[in-house]
């Protein structure tokens, strides 16, 4: 009996002090918290970018691949974002700077909130059952991404605004400031047909390349280091 | 016109000659090394026996017109290269090759593409092997570097590495993912291996490359003076287990008494068992013989288990000793059990391997003085165990013939098996029957499981495999029962007196007794009732 409770006791003993303790990460600085260092956050931010990217690709491939099975040459589709000018090759990447390719990454990922969300209804409500619950989840879960992944860069930048590496000319960038709402309308005339589907699939997944390829232009610009 | 009949003759004449107008031409691939620049390829089509030059036009996303490539020679024949100011990425490229001769074009189908599909990088170049000798063990570190013309440094692109390691004797491949890291180490290599290494590449989400010629390297033999030492110690160590070993299998016998204590065996219903012990009373003892007089008790039909040893001499007490001690069953054998027959039997349950077991043919059967472990009642004045035999798979008779004598002389021993009898006789003859004008029967074969096939009044029995038995003439008596029939399968319906007692038992053995009616209990034994005399 004395001996199950010297067991209970040094075992308690034992739980107590070897309890691991969690350090939050608290994204606003607060006393006690354990901020995450800009090369985590672009690190996290690059990880996310590519992954949203990979499912966007595979919600195009899967759509071209039930239906348009021949190369679509039928149409060059135009997407909504094709007003924000973007650099196409690396030198104008490299060219651009900082402050410029952030604001860049911002308005693109600011572009794509919405309309994805769009995608995702629609292809949920789908009534000829084109997509399949598990394409429908896949467009949810890039229109959440899109959503995370701007607050993430937005924090970026603050962040490096506050180190000095990014000037202050970066400033807040409403959505309705970023894409014209013209060819936003595009896309807000009811519901989206098949064509629709496409485009937007297309669209995004270029989209989400170049976001990929300019963060990492961006940490490697500003943290050059082992990864680049 | 006179344009039209000069072209009507051009055409006749050049068909005349078999020319023609080339063929279509095609556009393979496109391909894009370090998203920098990109060419592609196209198969020309037939040239239609003319001279036939062929031209690549691209319109392209955010571009006006129609344009002809920029360089149809840096990257080989019916190629068109795309240098750093001609490429963008991220938009879309539209192609068309044309080809031409003094008869006419031909222009293929419009190829659609854009850069960042089209990636597929150079292979990684300088793939070095390193083995680094540790001290606990080695390990292969391989390095190697990006491809050429590559830009890993801006960001630009992402290349992503992997490799794959084979040793000499497989030829099986083993992948592994190196991330964007250009070193690898491998760890538990085999000392004298040949190991062969490859390594290819991919950027951001493209195609992968080729993989890199192969590098060898060998892996020299180390001195494994750690290991042999552990196989001294083992081999010592192993010496006294072994000691161990042998003298526990040479002991076995006492081991056993030790570990496995005999059980204890059958009491005989009326019987008291100090009295036998004592082994004065006459009455107990009277009882007990086996005598040709004896009146046959009720066998005791729970665990124990009748062994019954048939032999075909009466000497004195057997000389095996049917001491198992694992018993499953061990059944009391009356006295008035003698027989001279030596069945060979089968088991269907012979589980342990106690068998053994003679018979006393003279039915002379000794005072039981003494049994084994006091209660064991089966009374068989053992004769010599000549030879065991038993036909079946499931007989195991090790015990049987290695008798070691128990504390008995005379005393039966208790034997156990399930409803094993030891026959001794041999089972060649399997086709013959015996002739002999006897009134018992005798044992033609044990077919099967548990089936004894008794040639009544020498009757062919047209069994499988007759066994001959042999018995001593003048112990015939009517101790034996004699067989009325032989059912089909395991039945042996044996014939009492006057009276027949059919008996079917599906797994019947043992022997029976004579003049009484058996019944064949459970899977091995045959238990018998007493019955008056035959004397």
């Amino acid at each position: 009996m004395l001996l199950i409770w010297c067991a209970v006791l040094i075992l308690a003993c034992l739980e107590l002090s070897t309890r691991v303790g969690t350090a939050p990460i608290c994204s606003y600085g607060q006393a006690g918290c354990h901020t995450p260092s800009l090369a985590d956050i672009f690190d996290r931010v690059i990880q996310q970018s590519s992954r949203m990217h990979g499912i966007s690709s595979d919600l195009h491939s899967e759509f071209e691949q039930y239906f348009f099975p021949s190369k679509n040459l039928i149409g060059k589709p135009k997407c909504h974002t094709h007003g924000i000018v973007t650099p196409a090759d690396k030198e104008n990447a490299q060219r651009l700077g900082r402050e410029q390719l952030t604001e860049v990454i911002l308005r693109l990922l600011g572009a794509w909130g919405d309309p994805l969300l769009q995608l995702y209804r629609s292809m949920s409500q789908d009534q000829n059952q084109d997509f399949n619950h598990y394409s429908s989840n896949k467009a949810l879960e890039i229109s959440d991404m899109v959503h995370e992944l701007r607050d993430g860069v937005a924090k970026m930048a603050e962040k490096m605004k506050l180190s000095g590496v990014l000037g202050n000319t970066v400033g807040y960038i409403s959505p309705e400031g970023l894409v014209p709402s013209s060819s936003f309308s595009f896309y807000k005339h009811g519901e989206l047909n098949s064509m629709d589907h496409h485009d937007l699939l297309y669209c995004f997944r270029r989209d989400s390349n170049k976001i990929k390829n300019y963060l990492q232009i961006l940490k490697c610009t500003t943290l050059p280091g082992l990864d680049c | 016109t006179t344009d039209d009949i000069g072209l009507i003759l051009t055409v006749v004449c050049h068909m005349l000659s078999g020319t023609s107008p080339p063929g279509k031409p095609v556009l393979l691939s496109c391909r894009s090394p370090e998203k920098e620049t990109f060419t592609c390829w196209w198969e020309p089509g037939s040239d239609g026996g003319l001279p036939t030059t062929y031209r690549l036009y691209y319109e392209r996303e955010r571009l006006e017109g129609v344009h002809e490539c920029p360089d149809y020679w840096s990257a080989g024949s019916n190629s068109c290269f795309f240098n750093k100011t001609h490429t963008l990425i991220w938009v879309d490229y539209y192609l068309t090759v044309v080809a031409s001769n003094a008869l006419g074009n031909a222009t293929s189908d419009i190829f659609k593409m854009d850069v960042m599909e089209i990636m597929k990088p150079n292979v990684p170049e300088n793939v070095t092997l390193l083995v680094v000798e540790t001290e606990d063990s080695p390990y292969l570190h391989i390095r190697w570097e990006h491809p050429r013309n590559t830009d890993t440094e801006s960001g630009w692109v992402t290349i992503k590495y992997e490799l794959r390691i084979k040793q000499e004797k497989n030829n099986k491949w083993k992948e592994y993912m190196s991330g964007t890291q250009s070193h690898f180490s491998l760890y538990s290599i085999a000392p004298g291996g040949v190991y062969t290494v490859q390594v290819r590449c991919k950027l951001d989400h493209g195609s992968w490359s080729e993989w890199t010629n192969s590098t060898n390297v060998k892996v020299p033999n180390y001195v494994q003076n750690e290991r042999s030492f552990w196989i001294l110690v083992a081999t010592l160590s192993a010496i006294p287990f072994m000691a161990a070993m042998c003298i526990l299998i040479v002991k076995r016998e006492n081991v056993k008494q030790c570990v496995l204590p005999p059980v204890p065996g059958p009491k005989i219903r009326g019987v008291d068992f100090h009295l036998l012990m004592s082994g004065q009373s006459e009455d107990s003892t009277n009882a007990l013989i086996i005598n040709q007089n004896f009146p046959l008790i009720v066998g005791w039909k729970d665990q124990m288990e009748e062994y019954l040893i048939v032999t075909e001499n009466d000497i004195g007490p057997p000389s095996d000793a049917s001491h198992c001690q694992k018993r499953k069953k061990s059944l009391i054998i009356p006295a008035g059990f003698c027989s001279d027959w030596e069945i060979q039997c089968k088991s269907t349950h012979i589980q342990n391997d106690c068998a053994g077991g003679t018979k006393n043919e003279t039915g002379n059967f000794p005072k039981n003085n003494k049994s084994l472990s006091g209660e064991s009642l089966s009374y068989m004045e053992p004769s010599k165990l000549q030879k065991q035999q038993c036909l079946g798979q499931n007989f195991v008779n090790t015990e049987a013939t290695d008798p070691s004598p128990l504390n008995y002389d005379n005393a039966v021993k208790p034997f156990t098996n399930s409803g094993y009898v030891d026959i001794r006789k041999h089972v060649e003859n399997t086709q013959e029957v015996n002739v002999k004008q006897v009134d018992y029967s005798r044992v033609e074969d044990v077919n099967g499981d548990n089936v004894f096939i008794l040639n009544n009044k020498n009757l062919a029995f047209n069994s499988s495999g007759y066994m001959d038995f042999q018995r001593q003439e003048e112990k015939l008596s009517e101790d034996y029962s004699r067989v009325k029939e032989v059912g089909s399968n395991n039945v042996v319906v044996l014939q009492i007196q006057d009276m027949s007692a059919d008996t079917k038992n599906p797994h019947a053995t043992g022997a029976h007794k004579m003049g009484v009616c058996t019944e064949l209990i459970n899977s091995e034994y045959i238990d018998t009732i007493p019955a008056p005399p035959l004397m």
